[in-house]
């Protein structure tokens, strides 16, 4: 049964407190930062951060209105990541069948660099970030090693608000039918992103582009013709390279 | 080799279970070695407070061979329920920073550094500014002669990490002085 995230961002109050937790928890070095203008700080995902909430402000009817996305790796059903690396390697994206986490091993560090940048194109949420220095591609985990030892993934266990949940699937499909419901009263433009394919469901106060340009996929349906050409090339590439070096 | 009946139960289920799946072809080596990282796992659970404002959220402090491994909101704490803030959240980062202050500094009158001093200088010469101002500006009676014993010349400014203990001290050293202005500062 897999498993999988509500972030409801109504109840967002943009605390951060999941980005800290999420960094703490993997124990990741600090990001030189200055200010930007915005409180969205880091200015983006990097190898240093797998979770960040970006603020995003609108003027609407002369009043402000924030809208808060803890962005993070959407956990795909059929991850485009996952289906682009083994055009590469075996075994450097892996999904875990229990839980349905995505996840990069160590082998990323093996892939070169232009692997590297081909998976990380292949994201339809811009999630994955490459370490230049350790040559991994990184990105959420959903703390595989905390989930399958019983616990909840560091940024829900942090979050005081109830944006950040996480469980059995068909809970959280359960609970995302409920708060839309709850959600639409106050914001009748109120959707979830993605909900059938991806297992980090995200419930939106009103559309996605107010929030941020890869909260839904750009490709909704069907592949277009990149990732085509790769899944129907992707399990010849290795062959051929081999062949071509022999 | 002695098993009891549990021994004998996870063994057995261990190998059942590793050679069906490996029977099937899977590789379990990456995911298994993911999920056996633990890091707290058998780390000592100790209770602690968060240090920053004033609605204390208790954390739990993971500790394992005396070292601090990780912390993270307690959830059976009825006020935070598990949760913390982005502060509450830092603390494991709060003890190991680089950037963290472990001995005292000291800016003298118009310079534009910090000096290191060790803890008598700075306590002794502390006590002594506070005696220079006290003799000088303790206000005995006010306008109307009344009896006030008043230092105004002093105040003091607390910190959230102050317990409640430690605050009715500084709090009692302070009326014992005459200091009027104060504030705890755990209003964040």
């Amino acid at each position: 049964m897999p498993k999988a995230f509500l972030i409801d961002t109504s109840r967002c109050t943009a605390c951060r407190g999941c980005q800290v937790a999420c960094k703490e928890w993997h124990e990741l070095p600090a990001n030189k930062t200055k200010q930007w203008g915005s409180h969205q700080n880091p200015p983006d995902l990097n190898p240093f951060n797998y979770k960040l909430v970006r603020f995003s402000e609108s003027l609407e009817n002369g009043k402000i209105k924030w809208f808060f996305f803890p962005d993070q790796c959407r956990h795909c059903i059929d991850p485009p990541c996952k289906n682009e690396a083994e055009g590469y390697m075996d075994g450097a994206v892996i999904q875990d069948e229990k839980t349905g986490a995505v996840l990069f091993t160590d082998l990323t560090a093996k892939l070169a660099p232009e692997a590297c940048e081909a998976v990380r194109a292949a994201c339809p949420y811009d999630i994955p970030r490459w370490d230049e220095k350790s040559g991994l591609l990184t990105k959420c985990t959903m703390c595989f090693d905390r989930v399958s030892n019983g616990m909840l993934p560091a940024c829900v266990k942090v979050c005081p608000t109830g944006t950040m949940n996480f469980g059995e699937r068909a809970e959280m499909l359960e609970l995302a039918e409920k708060r839309l419901a709850e959600a639409k009263k106050t914001y009748p433009n109120a959707t979830l992103a993605d909900a059938d394919s991806v297992n980090t469901i995200f419930l939106l106060m009103d559309e996605p582009q107010k929030y941020h340009k890869h909260v839904v996929a750009s490709v909704r349906t069907g592949l277009n013709r990149k990732q085509f050409l790769s899944s129907v090339f992707g399990p010849l590439r290795r062959p051929m390279q081999r062949a071509v070096r022999a | 080799m002695q098993l009891n009946r549990r021994d004998f139960m996870k063994v057995t289920g261990a190998g059942i279970a590793c050679l069906s799946l490996s029977q099937l072809g899977f590789d379990l080596k990456p995911l298994k070695a993911y999920a056996a990282e633990l890091k707290i796992a058998g780390a000592k659970e100790v209770i602690s407070v968060c240090p920053f404002c004033s609605v204390s959220c208790h954390i739990i402090a993971h500790v394992k061979d005396g070292q601090l491994v990780s912390t993270e909101g307690d959830p059976d704490y009825p006020i935070n329920q598990g949760a913390l803030c982005a502060k509450g959240a830092a603390m494991l980062s709060l003890t190991r920073s680089s950037h963290r202050v472990t001995k005292p500094l000291y800016r003298a009158p118009n310079s534009d550094k910090w000096e290191e001093k060790d803890w008598g200088w700075v306590i002794d010469r502390i006590a002594r500014r506070v005696k220079e101002s006290r003799d000088k500006n303790l206000q005995l009676t006010n306008t109307k002669g009344q009896t006030v014993n008043r230092l105004e010349h002093v105040f003091a400014l607390g910190t959230s990490h102050m317990d409640n203990e430690e605050c009715a001290l500084t709090h009692q050293a302070m009326r014992a002085l005459g200091v009027v202005h104060m504030d705890h500062q755990a209003r964040i």
